[in-house]
């Protein structure tokens, strides 16, 4: 990790101490479960980005690639997910690449929990950590501080609550596929239900030892209808006191353009 | 905000300290490409040292990569800037707009003072007047919308919301992105 | 409660700043001049922190008089402007930032366009028309609003002053000790006479 920059820090603070309010960062108070079933795992999500009360985004992603037959389901500070997801992506390909093997969950897991334990809690990064590699099918979660748990079935977020009770009355072992999948959505839509932090729509992951099928937006609940109006102003509505349109063939005019015939002598050198 | 084939960047034009208005000539959209555009708000002194911050890099990528830089390379320029200062942030929120110089397709998203993303497919809105504009675009755009159109439609959202936020307004500039021009309008609008 | 005040013309910026030095509730000086020359065509009046002003004010000044010397010609009151919001922003971001507040008024030694620049200890920078600094902000910028032209002569131009300067007498609690008042022409900078005895009754 190159690390942070630090140098607004103490002017920060004193802004803030002067009363200025610190900005708010968007947070996916979120809706993200995770199952194992008999030849894989499911991870799913909601897609709801907030930023107090208010929806910032209302179809997001929270379903981060990590390795190919690793992904990774982010709560918390988006931000901080988002990051600390690419990260650790990129550190465990340089590392399959150094070692010649695949890359496993538990290295991924492991090198989360490090980066998050150095960070003490202060990079808000909870997450449901999920893959198939040649020791198994695995399934974690990570929170901000650096703790982990290993379970067959896992939800976070605000929505974890709602979505744990739908594990808690309807999982039994040995799910199919299509069992899991569709328990986990069912969690995740109880989380867009029932908590203000989820909403939206449902991502679907299912990680298998052959292949990862990524599902975005697998069910769709909340489609905007159509409007039956239109606000559509006329031309003309808005006043306007000054008008500047830059064209880019006026742009020749200050810089002057030579097409190269393909006889031309002296040909750009190219390796080859 | 999103057009046919168009994108529109607009912002109003005060500078203020909480309640007292310093300048009403303060733009704060700026220029990174024939089509990359970012407008910058919250904190003065900020929108002023991260636009010429993405000046310097982004013209150290001309230089590197001689081309000019994609709007959406150009998010995550911003995106990764913003959070390698994820514990002493910049007070900016920014937007950027603009079209992809190969596809021609439209591209705007937006982030939040430490580098989230946003993507979106229709709108982004930041500053002061932010649940203001979340009301008014989210009413008023629609999809397809042609360049006279849209400029009609991201006008009427910025000044109606402006007007119902102390803290904006005092004129308002509007750039109509489209793929061989760009118009920028200077809007009439409240001084109060 | 130091008064900055800064006014540009069709041909000229005119710069003004108390001439009281206060600390406290006490006033050390009444003949203090918290203006800075930089170069031929562009002044700096600064207020804020004692010791932090005149130490930024004079090593702003040191610049971009070495600068003149090295490349025998001037800055343009535009890039002096922006230099000064640049080392302001790093000083901002060291352990002990100055706190300065200042206003930057020249005449392009090429165009003699008059320009003003108001910057704040945030480093937040703005060309402005007319501007003023601390709480004379409260009472001159609304008169500044209603009776500033873009186009106006050196006469109106120190009329206007007067104006502000009568209202600042009649609303502030504590004297002032009347102003150091500076023109900058494409000539140069010339110091104006001010009345700083003037009595002003209350309404």
């Amino acid at each position: 990790m190159p690390g942070f920059d630090f140098s607004n820090y103490n002017r920060n603070a004193a802004l803030h101490a002067r009363g200025v309010p610190l900005p708010k960062a968007t947070s996916t108070g979120t809706t993200i479960v995770g199952c194992i079933y008999d030849g894989g795992v499911v991870i799913a999500a909601d897609t709801r980005a907030t930023s107090g009360p208010i929806v910032a985004d209302k179809n997001c992603e929270k379903l981060h690639y990590i390795a190919p037959n690793i992904w990774c389901a982010g709560a918390g500070t988006a931000a901080d997910t988002e990051f600390t997801t690419a990260l650790i992506s990129s550190q465990l390909e340089l590392h399959s690449l150094s070692t010649g093997r695949k890359p496993r969950v538990v290295t991924c897991m492991t090198m989360l929990k490090q980066h998050l334990f150095r960070y003490q809690g202060y990079v808000g990064a909870y997450l449901v950590v999920a893959g198939v590699d040649p020791t198994g099918t695995h399934l974690f979660t990570v929170h901000a501080h650096g703790s982990t748990d290993k379970l067959p079935y896992v939800t976070m977020g605000s929505g974890s609550l709602a979505a744990m009770s739908v594990f808690e009355t309807q999982w039994r072992a040995q799910l199919t596929r299509d069992d899991a999948v569709k328990l986990c959505a069912d969690a995740i839509e109880a989380g867009i239900w029932n908590d203000l932090g989820s909403g939206s729509n449902v991502d679907v992951a299912v990680i298998t030892p052959e292949k990862t099928t990524l599902m975005r937006n697998y069910i769709r609940p909340n489609e905007r209808t159509q409007k039956l109006g239109s606000y559509a102003f006329p031309k003309g509505t808005t006043a306007v006191l000054n008008e500047k349109i830059i064209r880019k063939e006026e742009i020749g005019k200050y810089v002057s353009v030579l097409e190269l015939t393909e006889e031309s002598d002296d040909k750009m050198e190219v390796d080859t | 905000m999103v057009g046919k084939d168009c994108v529109a960047i607009a912002c109003d034009l005060r500078l203020g300290l909480q309640a007292l208005t310093v300048s009403n000539n303060f733009p704060k959209i700026f220029q990174y490409g024939d089509n990359v555009f970012l407008g910058l708000t919250g904190l003065a002194t900020d929108v002023s040292t991260v636009s010429d911050l993405f000046r310097y890099k982004v013209n150290m990528y001309r230089l590197r990569e001689e081309r000019n830089i994609a709007p959406r390379t150009f998010a995550n320029l911003v995106s990764s800037s913003l959070y390698e200062r994820r514990f002493g942030p910049y007070f900016v929120s920014p937007v950027v707009a603009g079209l992809d110089p190969k596809t021609g397709q439209p591209f705007i998203c937006g982030f939040d003072s430490i580098g989230c993303i946003d993507f979106a497919k229709d709108f982004i809105v930041s500053g002061t007047a932010t649940e203001q504009l979340f009301g008014m675009c989210e009413s008023l755009w629609e999809p397809d919308l042609g360049p006279d159109a849209l400029f009609e439609t991201i006008s009427q959202a910025l000044l109606n919301a402006v007007d119902r936020d102390a803290l904006s307004g005092w004129g308002a500039h509007v750039y109509i992105i489209e793929k061989d021009k760009v118009t920028k309008r200077l809007l009439k609008g409240r001084q109060d | 409660m130091e008064v900055l005040l800064g006014i540009t013309g069709k041909d000229f910026t005119l710069i003004a700043a108390s001439k009281a030095a206060m600390r406290g509730a006490t006033i050390l000086k009444a003949s203090d001049d918290k203006t800075r020359q930089l170069n031929k065509h562009t002044l700096m009046a600064f207020s804020g922190e004692a010791g932090d002003t005149v130490q930024f004010a004079e090593y702003i000044q040191a610049n971009s008089q070495l600068y003149s010397m090295r490349n025998e010609t001037d800055l343009s009151p535009s890039a002096l402007a922006h230099f000064v919001r640049g080392e302001l922003a790093s000083s901002l971001r060291s352990r002990k930032p100055y706190n300065v507040n200042l206003l930057l008024g020249g005449v392009d030694p090429i165009t003699h366009k008059p320009s003003l620049y108001w910057l704040d200890y945030l480093a937040s920078l703005a060309p402005v028309p007319y501007a003023a600094h601390g709480y004379a902000q409260y009472y001159c910028l609304s008169i500044l609003d209603k009776h500033h032209h873009p186009d106006i002569t050196l006469e109106q131009g120190l009329k206007l002053l007067d104006l502000c300067t009568d209202e600042l007498k009649r609303r502030l609690p504590i004297d002032f000790k009347g102003m150091v008042v500076k023109v900058v022409t494409k000539d140069g900078i010339e110091e104006k006479p001010f009345d700083d005895d003037k009595v002003v009754k209350s309404a």
